[in-house]
């Protein structure tokens, strides 16, 4: 009888604690994203000086869009990396950084303190941000040559996650 | 009286206009209730404060002016942002669980109560003392004392 409560006990604790489980295993506050494999979204924007572009031009080679804003510390230790990247890539990969909430004049400011070696562009009332599932700065995308999102990183990238991530879209035999 | 063409036509012509501004903003706002702010802890668009919210609330808003309807918009961002954007999970595959499971559990739960109560109601009622039970164990304890 006794081990009949048992078995009645296990068959309802352990699938809640099997839920608990999984519920634990993930960051409450991470937005998965549902971007890789598919068609990078191609926005609307403008570059610093008002002139309008879009994602779609840059495309042909490896792209990689960092969303980041002059307010978030982290995009500030991020800066000098993925400047040092597009240096390093050069013509192989292009770099494209989306100011996120933010003014054209703080950016320019920014920029000119800190210098920018690649396009930086403007998002009008943060559509191109909706468009990749944007939840934070930084985050950066890596779009292949054909416009398909390879990857998605959130957070600061680090120099050694940022040129793995360009290589493995390069394609094969480039140096 | 209205004549049935007139009546007809301002069906015709009821169909054809436009959503008024009010219900816009109040389908905005049920749309806005339904989608999680990306930037908030478990707080729909429709009620947070942060900027990215309501550059969300103005797409919905946009996209309802389109013509747009309540699907295509949910449909819009969980493309974007995935399931996790809806605060009401979809009931389709591994999610019927979470509509279904609380039903289950409730039910197997008054089942388990249930059965609890009917054992132990005879048992109870076994080992309650009655008045007469009573009286006899006070007469005994009396002779017991008495001799």
């Amino acid at each position: 009888m006794k081990w009949r409560n048992v078995l009645w006990v296990a068959v309802f604790t352990l699938p809640v604690i099997f839920i608990l489980a999984l519920g634990f295993g993930h960051d409450p506050h991470e937005v998965p994203s549902v971007l890789p494999g598919k068609l990078a979204p191609n926005c609307q924007l403008t570059d610093l000086q008002g002139k309008p572009t879009s994602i779609v031009a840059y495309r042909g080679k490896p792209v990689v869009i960092n969303f980041w804003s002059t307010w978030c510390v982290p995009c500030e230790a991020e800066h000098g990396v993925l400047q040092q990247a597009a240096q390093n890539f050069g013509e192989r990969a292009q770099f494209l950084g989306v100011v996120y909430q933010d003014e054209a004049q703080n950016a320019e400011r920014y920029l000119k303190r800190k210098g920018s070696t690649y396009p930086q562009l403007i998002d009008p009332s943060s559509r191109c941000a909706i468009d990749y599932g944007v939840a934070g700065v930084p985050e950066s995308f890596f779009v292949d040559p054909n416009g398909i999102v390879a990857d998605k990183h959130v957070g600061p990238i680090g120099p050694a996650d940022l040129a793995r991530a360009v290589n493995s879209m390069l394609p094969r035999g480039t140096p | 009286m209205m004549s049935p063409t007139a009546l007809l036509l301002a069906v015709l012509l009821q169909v054809g206009a436009p959503t008024p501004p009010e219900a816009q903003a109040q389908e905005a706002f049920t749309i806005g209730k339904m989608l999680r702010c990306p930037v908030c802890q478990g707080m729909p668009i429709a009620e947070s404060p942060s900027p990215m919210a309501q550059d969300m609330m103005a797409r919905v808003r946009s996209m309802l002016a389109e013509g747009q309807s309540r699907e295509a918009i949910l449909g819009y961002f969980v493309e974007r942002y995935g399931e996790w954007v809806l605060l009401e999970p979809t009931a389709k595959g591994i999610n019927w669980g979470l509509w279904i499971l609380p039903g289950v559990a409730l039910v197997v739960g008054l089942g388990f109560v249930a059965r609890t109560f009917k054992r132990q109601k005879p048992i109870e009622s076994a080992a309650a003392p009655t008045a007469a039970n009573a009286s006899d164990t006070l007469k005994a304890i009396r002779d017991e004392v008495e001799l």
